[in-house]
């Protein structure tokens, strides 16, 4: 499975990206400089919701240098169209720049360039917007309250899209149950905050009639395929290519509006055009994630057993449907999830986006699965206390065992190991459950131990999106890979990476399969020009299914090689190992050929070539995910301590027991896991972007917006189990967004136990601590 | 517009800039140093750090007609093409780094203190280590391969693991 | 978020500098560490016509004058760790700075610019106000004095004049049996204090003699006790009675509430902090005496 000679998968290769990434040689956005560029500063909306009554540009006139300025007016027509083929949804399009109606604080509404950065800043604060306001939809109880006016004409109300799943018999469960146990879950509204802001470059060459756009972007051909329609021109055309990239986590895996607008500016101008967007513009216009609630009934037997699960959806989504994901993402997402790992027999979720005068919600991280988490294991504790279960036994009554297993959904889960991951982390936390307890007899400082269990979809393929009818019906990813005449390889990766690793753990995968070292294979990625057709780096699917396309054209390419080497040392092509740089007799490995010259044979020397065999070393494999994805589960646990009288949380201890199947790179693992952790204590404890009652934005830098610092952050344990999947070629599982899923639910309920009370909401920020321990201070 | 005499990663330039221009913005354009970054552009984030006189500094709270006369160092200078400096080797072998944009502000910030350390032949406290980074902030890799990067290029260069 | 233009002129001597700024009035700021004012720039919350920059001065003393610590405007916060004057004299003021910001922070950023700053929730201005600082303040018309409780006028706001800028602080020395703390609470380390108390008490063998307490980020400016002052005089360091003193303070002060912090925790913090901070005191009293 692993190729013939596996040494590469595995190991604990160094990253090839790292040389520039530590010299200052890399070239993220920003540093893209053309002559004669424009830059663009986009004048957005102060407003959270209101009409247009004038866009006055004529101070504009009167400065003292270059300026250029379009608005809704000159963009009509061009718009961000996130549309799911249900006939229930209520659609909404963002036109590039505002056209009438403003929607959030935000809101594009006037593009000023100049020739200098400074200058179009200056330039954009001489445009004058005067909006007559709006009712302001500014919570989530507005949003679904139906005597509040639509922030769209036409819709009914401020509901996207509003479905339904289910499955078995949910009556029989509520009959059959000994205990109803019902539940309100809340997770804030944050970001994911990559610290490279967005950005777009585009320049049209006159010369090849070729449109270049360069974006810090996770989905290069999307984007493409996304300006190509918008503007009516062909893909062969556009090229889009995503320089180093500054962290992205999701936030960055949508197509924007400010792709469109910038080639389109670009086009308009005939001059390079670009936009940086600054941190304040990051924070409160680019994509915000969560924000849900989630209201849960759980039915259960005597013994324990989880009979059936009622759960009740809102996810405030924002002003607009994103792409490609679309408004009902993340709801649909935590709708499809909370079954979880647990063999409940009866299902029913309805599940609700809601529009309100907010930033638009996208994928982050996790996308939904955060929150289903949060409010799958802080029920499953709850549970557990009220029937007087330990909240291990609990669980591991209802874990599943047997594998594939057909949920309640219909979906089929691949083999985990949900059952010894819950075991191995209660034995690792014996310890602080027992200072736990201890810890109880003191008011004033509480020592808690909180776990949570849970399995992540990855890499699910294309059936899983047509289910949806999201705008694109795919998840698959291809590579394509060249061997030169030197016996040197590259590869054309349909991924982006930014800090995940690709360039060396797809050289890792190459290398294996052609018996050469990972140096001798360079992996180019995020430019349409060199990569085959993909939907990019998004769902975890950078390892599974990158991976696996890479190791099937690679396997073409031995398979060619070996043909050659058979052909030339006169055995057989099956009798051919390759390793170590050389193509030798299995059997007899003093029999040899280096693989560098069965290349230059193939490319240069086809006389050399068994008789028929085409020319050329290059394969290309478009690996499409599994139907129902491939599994990955995990176990988060987190130790806090809490001096009650100050609310002071202090994080002890945060364990993960993870199985992501076979690893390709620990090292890059254990840096995702760990990564991922830290985003997820941010959601738990620190990260609120939050509104006041008029949707004014208040945490706009990073003074207010806190993400987790050095000084906070325990080291992270990191625990492998390792259960290959058979549904991809490597038997790896995705892994990238796993570890931010777990530690809300983990912080909650140890939170939870510490203080003897039940969370129902994040971020546990002192205040929020402080709420919660009321009752240990009244005694 | 002043005229300032830089002397940058070890070459003196005279350069004519806006009094409000960022020693950030000048030094990534008119020096051409794409490895100073920008993260929050209001002193928050450490991404943007370099050494001015021999200081850690913030490039973005600082405008660049402040520092007529200065040396300035970059993470371009300091262990060259091949990323040799200790502290450069040890981000790479302890997985300090992803996304490599808050990078070189992490190492700007902490190649001084690490040469302190080192100076004082001592090895100290992941806490004290984590104190000294807590001005940048690092979305990808949770810190812990940065805390474990700071180890190791002290420790291999006084030889020894911890403080007697 | 680049700052709008400005005009920048380095000082050559207080007096230009003093010259410049009453030129240019309320259009002026002074430039010093830039850890405050600079980000206010780039953000265009602050575009000041003309800056300037005070950094080659001096008045980067700190110095023993008489009966006062003398601190010039120009001391950057680091330099404190190391002063023996103040960790002996101002304990409270060792223990404040070491909640201040980030390393790179603390090393550039002023004492005149923080407090001409007047972040409700900075330690640096509470600490002025503990010690009954006299800030030094100087124009071309001369030199003024403000006691610290009269400088701190709103947030962000202070009784500086246009053309004024501060050159220093003075610190009365509190007399040699003095003992302090200074406990604070933030989300993360560095950030705004969601309350924050100093506490300077001066005793004798086994009584507090007299006390001062303030508090940071309850209110727009740093605020005393007075009354919980006046009450803990006489209490034996071995029993200062510091929870009853926390609850009268929490009492009386009011707190603002956020989406920080509600009115409520700030209240129960500042009763806890003020009787931690104040029993950490006697406690670091009593091993003097």
């Amino acid at each position: 499975m692993n190729g013939e000679n596996p040494r590469q998968i595995g190991a604990r290769v160094q990253r090839f990206e790292d040389t520039r990434l530590l010299t200052g040689s890399a070239r993220y956005i920003d540093d893209i400089r053309l002559p004669n560029m424009l830059h663009l500063t986009i004048a957005r909306s102060q407003m959270a919701h209101g009409k247009i009554v004038e866009i006055d540009t004529s101070m504009l006139e009167d400065s003292d240098f270059p300026t250029w300025v379009f608005t809704g007016e000159d963009t009509r027509g061009l718009a961000l169209r996130a549309h799911q083929d249900y006939p229930e949804m209520q659609y909404s399009e963002q036109p590039l720049l505002a056209l009438d109606t403003v929607r959030f604080v935000g809101d594009p509404v006037a593009a000023v360039l100049a020739e200098d950065p400074y200058l179009a800043e200056d330039a954009a604060e001489l445009v004058f917007v005067d909006i007559d306001p709006l009712p302001v939809v500014a919570t989530m109880d507005q949003a679904r309250d139906s005597t509040v006016p639509p922030i769209f004409e036409g819709w009914k109300n401020n509901t996207f899209i509003e479905r339904q799943m289910k499955g078995g018999d949910l009556e029989a469960a509520r009959q059959a149950a000994a205990h109803v146990i019902k539940r309100t879950y809340r997770n804030q509204r944050q970001t994911g905050v990559p610290m490279e802001c967005r950005g777009v470059v585009a320049h049209f060459n006159d010369a090849d009639r070729v449109l270049t756009v360069w974006s810090s972007t996770q989905m290069p051909h999307l984007v493409r395929t996304y300006i190509a329609e918008e503007l009516d021109l062909p893909e062969s055309r556009i090229r889009v290519i995503a320089p180093d990239v500054g962290g992205g986590f999701g936030i960055k895996g949508q197509v924007f509006g400010e792709e469109v607008l910038v080639a389109w500016l670009a086009l308009k101008t005939g001059r390079p055009v670009k936009w940086i967007e600054d941190r304040r513009e990051h924070l409160i216009a680019s994509i915000h994630a969560r924000d849900h609630e989630h209201t849960l009934e759980a039915y259960v037997a005597a013994d324990g057993t989880v009979l059936g699960l009622k759960a009740d959806i809102s996810v405030d989504v924002g002003a607009y449907s994103t792409y490609p994901f679309t408004a009902a993402g993340d709801p649909g997402m935590a709708a499809k999830v909370l079954p979880g790992p647990y063999t409940i027999g009866a299902y029913e979720a309805t599940f609700r986006a809601l529009a309100s005068n907010k930033c638009p919600l996208g994928t982050y991280r996790g996308v939904a699965r955060p929150s289903a988490v949060f409010s799958q294991e802080r029920l499953m504790d709850e549970i557990a206390r009220e029937i007087g279960m330990d909240p291990f036994e609990f669980r591991l009554k209802n874990i599943i065992r047997d594998f594939p297993y057909k949920n309640v959904l219909g979906f089929t889960y691949d083999p985990g190991s949900y059952a010894e991951s819950l075991e191995k982390m209660q034995a690792l936390l014996a310890d602080d459950i027992a200072a736990a307890s201890a810890s109880k007899q003191s008011k004033d400082k509480r020592i808690g131990v909180g776990f949570a269990c849970f399995i992540e979809q990855t890499a699910h393929g294309t059936p899983d999106f047509t289910r949806r009818r999201v705008p694109i019906e795919t998840g698959y990813v291809a590579a394509r890979v060249e061997m030169n005449p030197d016996g040197e390889v590259v590869i054309g990766l349909g991924l982006q990476s930014h800090g995940q690793g690709h360039e060396t753990v797809m050289a890792q995968v190459a290398a294996d399969a052609l018996g050469i070292d990972p140096a001798n294979v360079f992996v180019r990625h995020g430019d349409t020009l060199t990569s085959p057709y993909s939907v990019g780096t998004w769902g975890s699917r950078g390892g599974p299914l990158g991976g696996g396309a890479v190791h099937m054209a690679s396997l073409q390419i031995a398979d060619k090689l070996k043909a050659i080497a058979g052909h030339l040392l006169q055995a057989e092509a099956g009798d051919i190992i390759l390793a170590d740089g050389k193509a030798a007799l299995a059997n007899d490995p003093s029999r040899s050929i280096e693989i560098r010259k069965l290349a230059r044979a193939a490319l240069r020397n086809l006389d050399q070539v068994p008789e028929g065999m085409t020319p050329g070393l290059v394969a290309e494999f478009s690996l499409d995910g599994p139907k129902d994805g491939t599994y990955a589960n995990a176990v988060h646990a987190a130790v806090v301590e809490i001096d009650v009288p100050t609310s002071k949380l202090t994080l002890k201890r945060f364990v993960v027991v993870e199985d992501c199947g076979t690893i390709l790179n620990p090292m890059i693992v254990d840096g995702q896991v760990r990564g991922g952790v830290v985003q997820g204590i941010g959601s738990a404890l620190l990260e609120h972007f939050v509104y006041d009652s008029e949707g004014q934005p208040l945490t706009t830098s990073f003074a207010d917006y806190l993400m987790p610092l050095a000084p906070e952050i325990p080291d992270v344990e990191v625990h492998h189990i390792e259960t290959p999947t058979p549904l991809t070629p490597l038997g790896a599982k995705g892994l990238g967004e796993g570890g931010a899923i777990g530690p809300a639910a983990a912080i909650a309920n140890a939170v939870s136990d510490a203080l003897g009370t039940e969370v129902a909401s994040t971020p546990l920020n002192a205040s929020a601590i402080w709420d919660l321990s009321a009752h240990l201070r009244s005694a | 517009m002043s005229d300032i005499t830089l002397t940058v990663n070890g070459t003196k330039r005279t350069v004519s800039v806006e009094s409000r221009r960022l020693l950030a913005d000048v030094l990534r354009t008119e020096f051409d140093l794409a490895g100073v970054h920008i993260g929050c552009a209001h002193g928050a984030c450490g991404c943007c750090t370099v050494d001015l006189d021999g200081q850690p500094r913030l490039s973005c709270l600082t405008f660049a007609v402040q520092c007529d006369g200065a040396t300035i160092n970059t993470v371009e200078s300091l262990g060259g093409k091949q990323a040799e400096h200790p502290l450069q080797q040890a981000f790479k072998s302890e997985h300090g780094l992803q996304c490599g944009y808050c990078t070189p502000g992490f190492i700007m910030t902490l190649a001084p203190y690490v040469d302190e350390m080192v100076g004082r032949g001592e090895m100290p406290s992941d806490a004290d280590i984590r104190e000294a980074m807590s001005g940048n902030i690092c979305r990808c890799t949770g810190y812990q391969g940065i805390v474990a990067a700071v180890r190791k290029a002290i420790s291999d260069q006084i030889g020894k693991e911890t403080t007697p | 978020m680049r700052p709008a233009a400005f005009e920048y002129h380095k000082a050559t001597s207080l007096e230009h500098a003093l010259t410049l700024l009453q030129e240019f009035g309320e259009d002026g700021r002074p430039l010093a560490g830039g850890q405050s004012l600079v980000p206010m720039m780039n953000l265009r919350l602050a575009r000041p016509g003309h800056l300037v920059d005070i950094n080659g001065l001096g008045l980067d003393s700190i110095e023993e004058r008489g009966d006062v610590l003398h601190i010039g405007a120009l001391v950057r916060h680091q330099r404190y760790f190391d002063d023996p004057i103040i960790a002996r004299r101002l304990p409270a003021f060792l223990e404040a700075v070491h909640w201040i910001g980030h390393p790179t922070i603390r090393r550039h950023g002023t004492l005149g610019g923080s407090i001409s700053h007047a972040d409700p929730t900075a330690e640096l201005p509470a600490i002025c106000v503990l010690y009954d600082a006299q800030i030094l303040v100087a124009s071309t018309a001369g030199e003024r004095r403000i006691a610290a409780a009269d400088f701190f006028a709103n947030a962000y706001v202070t009784t500086l004049e246009p053309g004024e800028m501060v050159t220093g602080v003075e610190f009365p020395f509190p007399p040699e049996n003095n003992s302090g703390a200074f406990l604070e609470q933030a989300e993360r380390r560095g950030d705004f204090a969601l309350a924050a108390i100093g506490v300077s008490i001066n005793h004798d063998t086994s009584t507090i003699t007299s006390a001062s307490i303030v508090c940071a980020g309850a209110r727009l400016v740093p605020t005393r006790a007075p009354e919980v002052e006046a009450a803990l005089v006489g209490r034996a360091l071995s029993a200062p009675e510091a929870r009853a003193a926390g609850t009268q303070f929490s009492e009386n002060i009011n707190p603002v509430g956020d989406h920080a912090a509600s009115a409520d925790y700030r209240r129960g913090l500042i009763a806890e902090l003020t009787t931690r901070a104040i029993e950490r005191a006697c406690e670091k009293a009593r091993e003097h005496s």
